[in-house]
């Protein structure tokens, strides 16, 4: 061990314990000053589970109110807030399971609650009923007309646009504009009841298009192709957006 | 929300274009992020400059050398003090180092700094100045002779042999150095590259691009300190060394603005779905930085130049010409290049994730992530430089007190 060292240049053999010490160093420092809740995830974990599993217990969860409410929780089960907790709309309620006298949980009786989630939004999904609040029965608290344990529309919309906006909106700057949703969906009755359960129908067909695309169509003013060679094996929505064609 | 965020949102969303989702109206890398990559480019680019002289034996460029390495140590100093400015809690930024977490690039940041600061630059240093600190410890009085002692690690030996020790050490860590100052900045352009839901930013181009852009920034800095503090110590401009280092400069720029082409081309060529909003972000928002200032003024124009002094005679016989226009094409690559960093950091994100609207950055002023701190974080490593230039004086007829002045 001894030979090496005195082999080593001087300079080198300078560095090399510059840098043996400050490795050292920081291992010693990293090992015994730094106290170990600072370094091992371990203990941080545990240590945040204790903070997290200190704090009061406020919310029951939803279980616990089918012990009581049963015939809500039932008729909740059927409608389209199936998927809601209770305590999303009525707040935290352990403090009510444990003295359900004295103890209320709130329920939202303004229109300040219920515009959270149906406020109109471009960016929530196709279908999801939306409204303005400004413009929609200004001054009439929501639960006056909707019963939120099974919300359905008080009357059933009378356009596709009520619910189908978007697409309307689409709809209204390209060449099918003076074409019914009806032409090319059928749509079911039920499907004004239960959207979700019972869909319009599509094209399923090329010949559809080809009504009024097809060369030999009497249809005059669209443009033509021939349904023998064009696009063969597919149907004409699968490349084509019927909303708006001249789309890319 | 509160009155001051409500007041900035009220001043942004005049300027949306489309459709964007509500947590893309603020651009959460500003400014400090864009001075990030551009000082740590720097890092990497001066080093290289000095690898010429170690590795690849351009004598020409020799006095460069240390003012390269010193460049390179002020700007790494500097470096981390912007991330550590944006994320806040400076008490906490030891952290990376006690639990590492392998799995993420950011985090790494902190092994691949420290490896850069202390394998490679700080020891090549070191093993550059220790005979002249020797030297200096012995010769000088006062402060600085025991300020060069330390910085020596009192080391004495100043024999042949010590000497060629050092030598063959420097070369060490050069052949070391290159890959490492690849990898520094190779990681930067690796954390952008990677991020595969930004189309902007991902691109297995990315490292190679910053690599290069980052060689260019380096040569081009280092240049330009060397035509500004040379002459103001004293000495003449050794044309030669300058001649030599902008020759190397105009190649990095040709393969810089390639690299960048070639991923504009590929970009076009594929015209994925995002092709339409980028196309609109490089034509409205980014306009200016991009096309004028990167590519007009930052390559075209500097490249211009240059070709103009290779290939007309007139240029080649006058220095003080040739000079001028080096050194508007060095300011002007270096405004190029912080483009480049601010318009891969800011244009990544300004567009919307459903490729349907831009959101705009509107700059601050005052407070930590506005334009005042970013230029005293951009002049501090000036100031560093300064300090090092005095305590390890890169060129030695300078060194001596003015009685033994040699030129």
């Amino acid at each position: 061990m001894k030979k090496p060292l005195q082999n080593m240049p001087e300079s080198a053999l300078r560095l090399v314990t510059v840098f043996a010490v400050f490795i050292v160093g920081t291992i010693v420092v990293v090992k015994f000053v730094i106290p170990p809740r600072f370094k091992d995830t371990k203990i941080q974990w545990a240590d945040t589970v204790k903070t997290e599993v200190a704090k009061p217990v406020r919310y029951a969860g939803a279980v616990a109110c089918t012990e009581c409410h049963d015939e809500i929780v039932a008729e909740k089960k059927r409608g389209y807030h199936r998927d809601l907790s209770c305590e999303t709309c009525h707040g935290p309620a352990m403090a009510h399971t444990e003295d359900p006298d004295n103890i209320k949980p709130s329920a939202p009786r303004d229109r300040k609650f219920c515009p959270v989630c149906h406020t109109f939004n471009p960016s929530r999904p196709r279908g999801f009923p939306m409204i303005n609040p400004v413009a929609h029965n200004p001054m009439q608290a929501c639960f006056t007309c909707h019963n939120p344990h099974d919300p359905k529309p008080p009357t059933v919309p009378r356009e596709c646009s009520a619910c189908h906006g978007e697409i309307a909106r689409t709809l209204s700057v390209s060449h099918h504009v003076q074409l019914k949703c009806t032409t090319c969906h059928d749509v079911p009755s039920r499907h004004r009841v239960s959207p979700r359960v019972v869909k319009p129908t599509k094209p399923s067909s090329r010949d559809f298009c080809g009504k009024c695309h097809g060369q030999e169509s009497p249809y005059k003013g669209s443009p033509k192709i021939d349904l023998a060679t064009h696009g063969e094996k597919y149907v004409c929505w699968q490349c084509h957006y019927p909303h708006l064609p001249e789309a890319e | 929300m509160n009155p001051a965020m409500l007041e900035k949102l009220r001043e942004i969303l005049p300027h949306i274009t489309g459709y964007i989702y509500p947590n893309e109206i603020e651009v959460h890398w500003g400014l400090l992020i864009v001075v990030y990559p551009y000082i740590t480019g720097i890092v990497a680019g001066a080093f290289i400059l000095a690898s010429l002289v170690k590795v690849f034996n351009v004598k020409e460029v020799q006095p460069l050398y240390r003012l390269a390495l010193l460049t390179a140590l002020a700007f790494l100093l500097v470096a981390p003090l912007s991330l550590v400015s944006h994320l806040g809690h400076p008490f906490r930024a030891y952290e990376i180092f006690l639990t590492p977490q392998t799995s993420s690039a950011m985090a790494m940041f902190g092994f691949v700094y420290a490896w850069y600061l202390m394998v490679v630059l700080l020891v090549e240093i070191w093993f550059d100045y220790r005979k002249d600190m020797i030297v200096w410890g012995q010769e000088e009085k006062g402060v600085m002779k025991h300020v060069h002692r330390v910085l020596s690690l009192f080391s004495k030996d100043t024999s042949e042999e010590a000497l060629r020790f050092d030598n063959r050490a420097l070369k060490v860590i050069t052949i070391i150095g290159i890959p490492s100052a690849f990898l520094l900045h190779g990681y930067v352009g690796f954390i952008f590259g990677s991020i595969k839901a930004n189309p902007w930013w991902s691109s297995v181009l990315m490292p190679i691009v910053f690599l290069f852009s980052a060689i260019v920034s380096g040569i081009a800095l280092v240049i330009l300190l060397y035509m500004f503090i040379y002459p103001m110590m004293g000495g003449k401009i050794d044309m030669k060394c300058v001649d030599k280092g902008m020759s190397f400069l105009f190649y990095a720029v040709i393969v810089d603005f390639s690299l960048e082409f070639v991923d504009f081309i590929h970009r076009i060529y594929q015209s994925e779905e995002e092709i339409k909003i980028l196309g609109e972000l490089v034509m409205n928002k980014i306009f200016f930085s991009l096309v004028i200032v990167q590519v007009l003024m930052g390559m075209l124009f500097p490249l211009g130049i240059l070709s103009a002094i290779k290939i007309f005679r007139r240029f080649r016989e006058s220095e003080e010409l040739r000079k001028m226009l080096y050194f508007v094409s060095l300011i002007l690559i270096q405004g190029g290049i912080f483009a480049t960093r601010w318009n891969v950091v800011i244009g990544g994100q300004m567009f919307s994730k459903s490729f349907r609207g831009l959101t705009t950055y509107k700059m601050e002023f005052g407070g930590i992530e506005g334009l005042l701190y970013t230029l005293a974080l951009l002049a501090l490593p000036l100031v560093i430089l300064a300090v090092f230039l005095k305590v390890l004086p890169p060129w030695k007829e300078f060194a001596k007190a003015p009685r033994e002045t040699e030129a």
